[in-house]
């Protein structure tokens, strides 16, 4: 908690917090605010915005503000659940290998070392079209495929810690491993994982975007924010104004993460130390 | 030990000019002030004088100012914390004015230190031959091939066994006592006056500390190197120098001849370190016997 | 009586596969209750692999590690947690900043030993807590603070106190004055005299500095290449050293009562002399 109110005391952290609270905001009562039902055609098609269609209408007359609103929940919790999934599946590997024994750190590191070197949008395309094409498939294939950065992050972190003084201290006492983890190593790792998970996000949102841009993962009518920009982009030399909103929104959304997670990445942890050090022009002295 | 076949030529060319060699003063530092950037005064106006080919002990614990004393001659203060006032004058030249420039030129070939922790001070992915060569042909201006073979010469100086093979070799393949020793030689290869050893003894084991500490004795006595030695040490001190500062809260209490200080202290903090010194330690013992 | 600790023909060896090598070549120590054992060797003697492998930390390859009679070397997993938890063994590490975590409160740190053991209400704790801090005189308002707010000797004895919570009957100490400055040198030194004193508590205190073991240790055992080259008490070994490396060690230690410095020619004639011994057992063993 104090890693990210820490971030919170700096313009950037505000001001990312602040977008992102209104995003998350949107999406949870966007669709009830919506003003038209996002699936109903009518004959205004391709529609400039005013101030019936704030955002204008689509090829097929629908409202696009309606169709953006609508879309929220699909396009940033399904983020979320990659984000989770890649979470779970990354974290809980990257601190026990460290401490479970040689034989279980080598089986990890080179199931990591196997997803790394899956490329993104090809694996998801594989396993919807595998599974059926459904956005939780897709998004299983996304968090499958976020582990090992969550892993690297993690492990690094921890094994930074785990052979520290006071672990030793610790384990001497008679502390078990969990003990160790949840005294001594776990808040340590936490900023970092925030950090992580922010830039992952944000990252899952792109990727969620590109594929329902693609159209893996949702069936048409259904709209998504990706989705949106693909219908409207064979448009666009009648309704050049289609994509923006969409697009404007997604850039915004994951603007605000990564400013975030470099806000709390700045004020929190050997990050913070760091540069608050290069802040003060220490440097090395050469005396040669 | 061995000592270079040249080491007569390595006696800096001053000190032959000069008509008493070792009595002339060679560094003097008149009423320094120290303050930190908050405004706080960390030295209180520190007075000693430095004869050519002397040893010099500063002897005080952690956050007495011997350290701050010996950074404000080197010129490489901790950010923020700078001289306020006094003199610090090496040959006459008043170095608190020098553009900073100036002081790095001054630093190697006229005044050079080494420290507690040598392994911070080399890149541990180049060989240790390969800085010193470097130091060399920046400081001295020797060709490379010049450079090298000078390197290998200086090793052998400093006690090294097989220098040519520790020329090639990384920090990481040193022990504590050869990487000081190394780090001396870095200091000394362009032929500096005064050698500023700051605990540059502390962190080893005793035996290679006896050997380090003989080392500079010896760098002392065959090429006329001023040495200022700092340690929270008495017997260290002691053991090389001919005279003792001793610093507290920032000021000199006492100073003067080794054998005096330690024999007669005249100020009750200096008796109070040399209680505590042979409160534990071999000098107890030893003590203990000497009365019995 | 019977020693408190008593490890007898200790062989260790680190490292894997052909990098194996044995560290300990057979070491006996006995440490009896209340005495102070100094154990003295050079950076690469052994010294803190003895201590590690008296800790449980390294295994040993053979011989005996016991405590109060008991055998522990053979101790594993839950046998092994459950020993330390009763707290007979105490170490106390030579940087007291790295074996404090700096994100706990002193107050936590001092009690860790007491809340792994399990089954203390907080206010026992708070109670252990202040006893054990008034015992090492600490200020009980530091109790609050994080040990980056402490000065080197404070932390010390936030070490010390932590260690003595768990009513310990043996403390290992690895260089506990080395990286303090000489007055709280005297002040930790000075706990250590009264620790012993005021119980049945036997101390071993490692270190790399002869002279520090002056007016501490009641005995001396002296440590060459993985070998006791020489047990004695404190003023044998400081007077009247047989082996040429104690006799190096002796001679090498600085002196304020020296005139001079010790004479470099004796001291390269021990070493030679040195060179020689290790030779000498290096082809006994390969004799074997």
């Amino acid at each position: 908690m104090k890693t990210i109110t820490g971030a919170l005391r700096t313009r950037a952290g505000l001001t990312a917090a602040i977008v992102l609270a209104a995003v998350l905001l949107l999406t949870v009562i966007g669709p009830l605010l919506a003003p038209y039902n996002p699936l109903k055609y009518s004959a205004e098609i391709l529609q400039p915005p005013s101030a019936a269609h704030w955002f204008g209408t689509d090829y097929l007359g629908r409202d696009v503000l309606s169709r953006v609103l609508a879309g929220g929940p699909r396009s940033v919790f399904t983020a979320f659940e990659a984000v989770g999934i890649g979470l779970v599946m990354g974290v809980v590997p990257g601190i026990t290998s460290v401490y479970l024994g040689r034989v279980y750190e080598w089986i990890t590191l080179r199931v990591m070392d196997g997803l790394i070197a899956l490329p993104f949008l090809i694996f998801a395309i594989a396993v919807a079209a595998l599974l059926g094409n459904a956005v939780q498939q897709a998004m299983l294939a996304v968090g499958i495929l976020l582990a090992p950065l969550f892993y690297r992050i993690t492990r690094a972190a921890a094994l930074s810690h785990a052979n520290a003084q006071y672990v030793t201290a610790s384990q001497l006492f008679g502390a078990s491993v969990w003990l160790v983890l949840r005294t001594h190593v776990w808040s340590k790792i936490l900023p970092t994982l925030v950090v992580t998970t922010a830039n992952a996000t944000a990252n899952g949102l792109l990727i969620v975007s590109s594929l329902t841009f693609l159209g893996v993962g949702v069936v048409p009518p259904e709209p998504t924010w990706g989705g949106i920009i693909a219908s409207d982009l064979s448009y666009l030399s009648q309704a050049p104004y289609g994509p923006v909103f969409p697009a404007l929104l997604i850039m915004a959304t994951v603007g605000a993460l990564n400013l975030l997670a470099d806000a709390i990445r700045d004020t929190s942890g050997d990050y913070g130390r760091a540069r608050i050090l290069r802040k003060r022009g220490a440097r090395r002295v050469n005396l040669a | 030990m061995s000592t270079l076949p040249d080491s007569a030529t390595a006696v800096p060319a001053a000190a032959n000019a000069a008509g008493e060699p070792g009595r002339e003063t060679l560094l003097s530092v008149r009423g320094l002030r120290v303050s930190a950037a908050d405004g706080s005064e960390l030295v209180h106006g520190v007075d000693f004088e430095i004869p050519r080919g002397s040893a010099v002990g500063l002897v005080g614990e952690s956050g007495s100012g011997k350290t701050l004393t010996c950074r404000s001659v080197l010129g490489l203060l901790p950010v923020g914390v700078e001289v306020t006032g006094g003199e610090i004058s090496l040959r006459g030249t008043e170095l608190t004015a020098l553009p900073a420039a100036e002081w790095v030129r001054l630093r190697g070939t006229d005044l050079a230190a080494v420290f507690q922790d040598p392994a911070s001070y080399l890149n541990p992915s180049i060989t240790v031959g390969a800085q010193l060569a470097e130091v060399l042909r920046v400081k001295t201006g020797l060709a490379r091939r010049a450079a090298r073979s000078r390197a290998v010469e200086l090793l052998h100086a400093m006690g090294l066994h097989r220098p040519e093979h520790v020329y090639t070799q990384y920090p990481f393949e040193l022990s504590g006592g050869m990487l000081q020793r190394v780090l001396i030689a870095v200091s000394i290869a362009a032929e500096p006056e005064l050698l500023i050893a700051d605990e540059a003894t502390t962190a080893l084991d005793v035996t290679v500390q006896a050997e380090v500490l003989e080392l500079l004795a010896e760098l002392r006595r065959d090429r006329g190197l001023t040495l200022i030695v700092v340690s929270h040490d008495l017997a260290v001190i002691s053991q090389v120098c001919d005279t003792v500062h001793v610093f507290r809260e920032g000021s000199i209490v006492e100073a003067g001849t080794t054998r005096q200080v330690l024999r007669a202290p005249r100020h009750p903090y200096t008796l109070e370190l040399i209680e505590n010194h042979e409160r534990f330690g071999i000098d107890r013992v030893r003590k203990q016997r000497s009365q019995r | 009586m019977t020693a408190l600790l008593d490890v007898s023909e200790l062989h260790v060896a680190l490292g894997r596969g052909r990098k194996r090598t044995e560290i300990l070549h057979g070491v006996d120590l006995t440490v009896a209750p209340g005495e102070i054992v100094g154990l003295i060797g050079e950076t690469g003697s052994g010294k803190t692999t003895l201590a590690r492998a008296v800790l449980g930390l390294v295994q040993a390859q053979s011989g005996t590690v016991a405590i109060d009679g008991r055998e522990i070397s053979g101790l594993r997993g839950g046998a092994l947690r459950a020993f330390r938890r009763s707290g007979a063994v105490q170490y106390i590490f030579q940087d007291p900043l790295r074996s404090l975590d700096p994100e706990r409160t002193v107050f936590d740190s001092l009690v860790e030993g007491l809340v792994v053991r399990g089954g203390r209400g907080r206010a026992e704790l708070q109670d252990a807590a202040q006893g054990v801090a008034q015992l090492v005189s600490l200020p009980l308002d530091l109790l609050s603070r994080h040990p980056g707010e402490l000065s080197g000797g404070q932390r010390q004895r936030v070490v010390i106190a932590r260690a003595i919570a768990v009513d310990p009957r043996l403390l290992i100490c690895d260089e506990p004055v080395s990286a303090l400055d000489a007055s709280t040198r005297i002040t930790i030194l000075e706990l250590l005299l009264r620790l012993r004193e005021s119980g049945d508590v036997g101390v071993l205190l490692i270190t790399h500095d002869l002279g520090s073991l002056g007016g501490v240790a009641d005995r001396v055992v002296v440590l060459y290449q993985g070998q006791v080259v020489e047990t004695g008490t404190t003023d044998e070994i400081f007077l009247a050293p047989r082996h040429p490396y104690t006799r190096l060690l002796v001679m090498s230690v600085p002196s304020i009562q020296d005139e001079e410095p010790p004479d470099p020619e004796l001291r390269r004639a021990l070493r030679d002399e040195l060179r020689s011994l290790t030779a000498n057992s290096a082809q006994a063993a390969t004799r074997h």
